[in-house]
């Protein structure tokens, strides 16, 4: 009982320690916000991108001759005008080049496809010298990008059948086959209704557009997926803060006298010890839970299966607190302290690649997080994120767990040595 | 129980340091006992000790007849300490304190609610409760310092000097409380180096210098120690060192020492001895500015044991 009421004893403290509460909740949120805000400003919940006005300019049309019935560049005009991206594409035709820049400076349209005269037929042909034109609100940087990808998405689609049709037509020559000319047509139009069911499940919402678009990723859309690992970066860096800053108050209360006075009471050291220790756990638990419900309420973070989720928030707690026990051990004074914490975990934070968590760094960088405690809770919360099971978790929740009880054990014979 | 604090032979060493060297005192139950000595005697060390802080080097100590070494929980149940410099958590109230340092020796409920109450009457802050520690003035934390003490009515309670850097009124409200908690029948074991303190408020006095316990017994048996010798404070305009060794060699002198510009005589009759000090001080080129003579005192008995002022 004694030990749970010194560990509420100090968790009082920390509620009423502004410079604590800074560090623990809305340094992270603070940090996790400007990110989110920076990248788009989608808002909470459901991504919802501000709609991206798109001016076509076709002119590509058919020779008598040609293998098509339809022009790629009417498919492509098509795509932006298709149902399935209503709800956040809206497009318009324009007739020629000039009339969609003026459009595109008086900010009717952000983007503005330029398809040149004949372009299906050069492009059959094999030439390149008249690609598609892109033109751009030089203010917007998401919407050009999809629109551009988009277009891209097509055209490789459309190369793809070309170098199908090629690799058939190759292998039939050499079995003394020719392909039917009469139903090449057919061919092509099966071909192309394939693609553009296939191009309509991609972009038929703008979640599914920001996975196809972008970099890929295990699960969700990347937008979450990025704030996912933004937020766990925040999440640990600012968890072993927490440790760190509530063990501290072992140091304060040294010099406050109230150590002493404690251990003139009718309880046992380790009693004591014990519910120091539980404190700093229950924060850094308490801080994680609050910081997963607001990033999941704010961001729209999605943390994986709660089974996983909570291991994680468990190894991570049991690190921090093994890494706070041992970080305080070898400091004197709450002076001391505050260079040493900061410094630090700040070092191995970024040792951990918690700052670069979107950031695809050097294998040798990623391999140094395997010697620190931090980068063993971003692989954990990396797994989680992307949905792996509890089997997956084991591992790195083990290590955590070997981490922190070494780490803790060598702290606490130097805190029993120093108040034996 | 005629003893409620035994010491034997107490030895408390840190390194090369001797801290404690072997001291012997008891202290009988339902009496206020002072520890007078100046600062580095082993006052604080002494306690800590019997407080359960530190172990000592050799020697034993009870208190209500449990062991400090081999019952150090029991020793603690009966003991309440109010440590020198004020041990409370700035950031919660009074009351939380008083809860919090209940609860540690054991109390619950609504007894401890009860004895909460009780000594927030007793140290007078019952209006200003709520108020966070970091919010009274250093008279009031004095107050709940020694309030925390007293939650689990110890049987014996150990104050170390608790009256050092306060201002006299609550100075004064603290020796108050001192001798109503001894009129309720609590030993009271205080340790100080204010001659008066321990003059005022003891039964029995120890006192202690360079660790060892020089002198023990009544007020009055320690004032016999010296005799009826007085004390002088001359206040120069030189050093003392160049005076003393004159004086010292002066009949009727028994002890001469100097400090700060200032030298302390014991004498055996002052007015007879006065114009001997001005006689012999005249040939040396001193003056004497100042004359402040003194009946005998536990500082006279101090200076008679060590040769030395206790304000050293």
């Amino acid at each position: 009982m004694k030990i749970l009421d010194i560990a509420f004893k100090d968790l009082l403290r920390s509620t009423r320690n502004f410079f604590l509460i800074g560090m623990t909740l809305v340094a992270p949120l603070f940090i996790t916000g400007l990110i989110y805000f920076a990248f788009g400003g989608l808002q909470s919940g459901n991504v919802s991108m501000t709609a991206i006005k798109v001016g076509v300019v076709n002119a590509d049309t058919l020779t008598a001759d040609a293998p098509l019935e339809v022009p790629i560049g009417k498919n492509i005009r098509d795509m932006f005008f298709d149902d399935s991206v209503k709800s956040w594409i809206t497009a318009s035709d324009y007739p020629d080049e000039a009339s969609a820049r003026t459009a595109l400076e008086s900010q009717e349209i952000g983007v503005a496809v330029i398809i040149p005269q004949a372009f299906t037929e050069k492009l059959l042909a094999g030439q390149t010298d008249t690609p598609i034109l892109l033109l751009q609100d030089p203010t917007l940087t998401i919407a050009p990008g999809v629109v551009r990808d988009m277009v891209t998405s097509l055209l490789d689609g459309v190369a793809g059948g070309g170098i199908a049709f090629r690799v058939i037509s190759e292998r039939l020559q050499a079995n003394g086959l020719t392909l039917d000319s009469a139903s090449l047509p057919g061919l092509l139009e099966r071909y192309s209704t394939w693609y553009a069911g296939f191009q309509r499940a991609f972009f038929y919402t703008p979640q599914n557009a920001a996975l196809v678009l972008t970099s890929p990723v295990e699960s969700g859309n990347s937008f979450q997926a990025m704030m996912g690992l933004v937020m766990a970066g925040q999440l640990i860096f600012f968890s072993f803060f927490t440790g760190a800053f509530s063990m501290m108050t072992f140091l304060q209360e040294d010099e406050e006298g109230t150590l002493a006075r404690l251990f003139t009471t009718p309880t046992r050291r380790t009693l004591i010890l014990t519910g120091k220790f539980l404190a700093v756990f229950l924060a850094v638990v308490i801080q994680g839970l609050v910081l997963l419900i607001i990033g999941h309420l704010l961001f729209g973070v999605h943390w994986g299966k709660p089974g996983s989720f909570i291991l994680s928030l468990l190894g991570q707690a049991i690190a921090a607190v093994g890494l706070s026990v041992l970080l305080i051990s070898l400091v004197k004074t709450s002076k001391q302290a505050g260079p040493v914490l900061g410094g630090g975990l700040t070092f191995l934070g970024m040792l951990s690649g918690l700052f670069t968590t979107n950031v695809k760094m050097p294998a040798a960088f990623n391999a140094i997080g395997n010697f620190t405690p931090q980068g063993w809770v971003l692989k954990a919360w990396k797994l989680t994120l992307s949905g792996a099971p509890l089997s997956q978790l084991l591992l790195p929740f083990l290590v955590l767990l070997a981490m922190g009880v070494v780490m803790f054990l060598i702290g606490a014979v130097l805190f029993r040595r120093r108040y034996a | 129980m005629k003893y409620a604090i035994e010491v034997q032979s107490l030895y408390k060493s840190f390194g090369d340091l001797q801290a404690v060297q072997g001291a012997t005192f008891s202290v009988e139950t339902g009496e206020v006992f002072s520890l007078l000595g100046p600062n580095g005697a082993g006052k604080s060390t002494t306690i800590s000790i019997l407080s359960g802080l530190l172990e000592p080097t050799q020697g034993e100590a009870s208190i209500m007849g449990h062991s400090i070494r081999s019952e150090p929980e029991e020793t603690k149940a009966c003991l309440g300490v109010v440590p020198q410099d004020i041990a409370l958590y700035p950031d919660l109230s009074a009351r939380e304190n008083l809860i919090f340092w209940g609860k540690m020796y054991g109390l619950r409920g609504s007894a401890l609610k009860q004895r909460v109450d009780e000594v927030l009457e007793i140290i007078g802050l019952t209006d200003r409760q709520k108020d966070w520690i970091n919010k009274y003035s250093g008279g009031m934390k004095r107050r709940v310092n020694i309030g925390a003490a007293l939650l689990h009515k110890p049987a014996v309670i150990i104050m170390d000097e608790p009256t050092v850097g306060i201002d006299p009124q609550s100075r004064r409200h603290i020796l108050d409380n001192v001798q109503s908690l001894n009129r309720q029948g609590m030993t009271v074991l205080y340790t100080t180096h204010y001659m008066e303190e321990a003059a005022e408020l003891s039964q029995h006095i120890a006192i202690m210098d360079q660790g060892k316990i020089i002198a023990y017994g009544t007020h009055d048996d320690l004032i016999r120690l010296v005799g009826e010798q007085t004390r002088i404070d001359l206040t120069l305009n030189v050093e003392g060192g160049r005076v003393i060794d004159a004086w010292k060699r002066l009949e009727g002198v028994s002890k001469a020492v100097s400090e700060d510009g200032k030298v302390s005589v014991l004498v055996e009759d002052s007015n007879r001895v006065l114009p001997r000090l001005f006689e012999a001080a005249n040939p040396l080129g001193v003056r004497i500015l100042g004359v402040d003579i003194k009946e005998p005192n536990l500082e006279a008995v101090f200076m008679h044991l060590t040769g030395r002022a206790l304000r050293d």
